[in-house]
């Protein structure tokens, strides 16, 4: 479950990135977090994934309190949550077979548990035939598979996609939309931050806007 | 942390160094300079000391002794003489003696010996060396105590311009080394947080997924490490080998170093381990504690 309780985050330029937002995402949900360049959608991930501490307010993401957690802690919140990231952030000099298996060796999962799951996730995304490229060998597409992939891997709580979809063209968008959906279906929750309006409108489902740091919608399309 | 995973990272470092290869090849080299340049200047420093030291052995107070002194009471000052802390060497010169060796050095002035007959007109001496230079006065007075002495002859200008000349060393050496140290630190650290920042991607992406710190760093620890050990190893290579064949041109001509009163330049045997000790130690330390503090910025995300 993911909570922000009158959540502000201001920024030491002076910025008001986010202004009193409280938002209750319950486990298994799949929200859209929409909104404009600037609106405050980077800042509520990075809230979430505790890269930052917020000026105000309280923040609970699967059963940790992050007000309470420190910053060196923070390992253990993320192996709950699983990113996907529009620049996909691949290891570039790692296959995609090891930049799955990478988030299991992180948590030094035995290693015959490594050979058993990462072939059957990478199986899961589509991209068996691809598990030994290197993400340069790879298109937009099956980058974001492989980076889905790896989100998965270690069976998270949660997935945070951020604008997954901003470097595909729109049949791509499709296929990783309907992916995350599927993902969604085994009862994982997913926030998929976007500024597409068309997806929304197209997938529907819960969905949260922001603008000018504040929550101005949260309801189903 | 398990061992299959301590051993994964270390694989890891290892292979890093390799997919890194070009930041790695400037590191080893910037790290293998800096220990040449600073492990030279110490070998230098080492050898003028040395030097000074051979310098500072060859200082003699002449102590005279009264004409009227019995043999009993010489043999007394000469037992004094060797109990003395500061003193290295003691030796006695009959007025006979001293009037041979005379003779010996003025061979032109057989004129002036014939005039003065085969009586010494010398008096007794005894011929001893210090330890410390520096504490000379101290000794001095000690031996003006003593009963039965003519006069004491010390080389009082000597000592002071080798005292300033030890001091004047000790401060251009420190100055040069510390110099020397800080200005490799401050490479070799930009040269790390060069090869850090092109893997700050790398690292962000690690800590999004969950990894410790210390599992970020234990493979930049590792690769620093042995691109530490291996310049420090080049470095000491090039050092003992480099120094031998100086010391071989050098040797060429002893008679120079003989005024010096030192044999030669300090023997690479007696060194080598140290410097192979030192030189691969401080590598290794420099350079896996640089590269690790340098991904401490980045592993804050």
């Amino acid at each position: 479950m993911v909570e922000l309780r009158n959540v502000s985050v201001t920024y030491s330029n002076g910025v008001d990135a986010l202004n009193d937002v409280s938002i209750k995402i319950k486990d298994g949900e799949f929200v859209f977090v929409v909104g404009k360049s600037g609106a405050g959608k980077s800042t509520f991930i990075r809230l979430l994934l505790k890269e930052i501490d917020p000026t105000k307010g309280r923040i609970q993401v699967n059963g940790f309190n992050l007000s309470k957690m420190k910053k060196t802690r923070a390992y253990k919140l993320r192996r709950t949550i699983g990113c996907v990231f529009q620049d996909f952030k691949l290891i570039e000099n790692m296959d995609v077979y090891d930049n799955v298996a990478f988030v299991l060796r992180c948590i030094d999962a035995p290693k015959k548990y490594i050979r058993n799951r990462v072939p059957y996730v990478i199986d899961l995304v589509g991209l068996k035939d691809k598990a030994h490229c290197k993400p340069s060998e790879l298109s937009g597409g099956e980058k974001q598979r492989a980076a889905i992939a790896r989100a998965l891997v270690n069976d998270p709580q949660l997935i945070i996609a951020d604008e997954p979809t901003g470097n595909l063209d729109p049949a791509l968008t499709h296929d990783i939309v309907e992916l995350l959906q599927a993902i969604n279906g085994c009862g994982t929750t997913v926030i998929m931050v976007t500024h597409e309006h068309e997806i929304v409108q197209e997938f529907g489902g819960r969905t949260v806007t922001i603008q000018d740091g504040r929550v101005v919608f949260d309801d189903i399309i | 942390m398990k061992l299959s995973s301590m051993n994964y990272l270390f694989k890891q470092g290892i292979r890093n160094i390799w997919t890194n290869r070009i930041m790695s090849v400037a590191s080893f080299c910037i790290l293998m300079v800096s220990l040449l340049l600073i492990g030279f200047t110490t070998l230098f420093i080492a050898n003028i000391n040395s030097i000074v030291g051979g310098i500072e052995n060859k200082n003699e107070v002449i102590i005279f002794l009264n004409d009227d002194i019995d043999e009993e009471s010489i043999e007394q000052m000469g037992v004094k003489l060797e109990n003395s802390e500061n003193i290295s060497s003691v030796t006695f010169y009959s007025k006979e003696e001293a009037f041979e060796e005379m003779k010996a050095g003025m061979s032109n002035a057989e004129d002036l010996f014939q005039y003065i007959g085969e009586d010494s007109p010398l008096p007794d001496s005894y011929r001893v060396k210090v330890k410390d230079i520096e504490k000379m006065s101290a000794t001095l007075m000690e031996i003006n105590k003593m009963d039965g002495i003519y006069t004491v002859k010390a080389p009082n200008d000597f000592v002071n311009i080798l005292k300033e000349l030890k001091s004047f060393i000790s401060i251009i050496s420190v100055t040069i080394l510390a110099a020397l140290i800080i200005v490799s630190l401050v490479i070799i650290s930009n040269a790390e947080r060069a090869s850090v920042e092109m893997r700050k991607r790398e690292i962000e992406i690690m800590k999004y997924v969950g990894a410790t710190n210390s599992f970020v760093k234990i493979p930049f620890f590792v690769e620093g490490m042995f691109i530490g050990v291996l310049a420090g190893a080049v470095a000491a290579a090039i050092t003992i080998f480099g120094y031998s064949e100086l010391g071989k041109v050098l040797m060429q001509d002893t008679t120079l170093w003989a005024a010096f009163g030192v044999s030669g330049l300090i023997n690479i045997n007696s060194v080598m381990w140290k410097i192979i000790v030192g030189y691969i130690a401080a590598g290794a330390l420099i350079s896996a504690v640089g590269t690790v503090m340098s991904t401490r910025k980045y592993v804050k995300v």
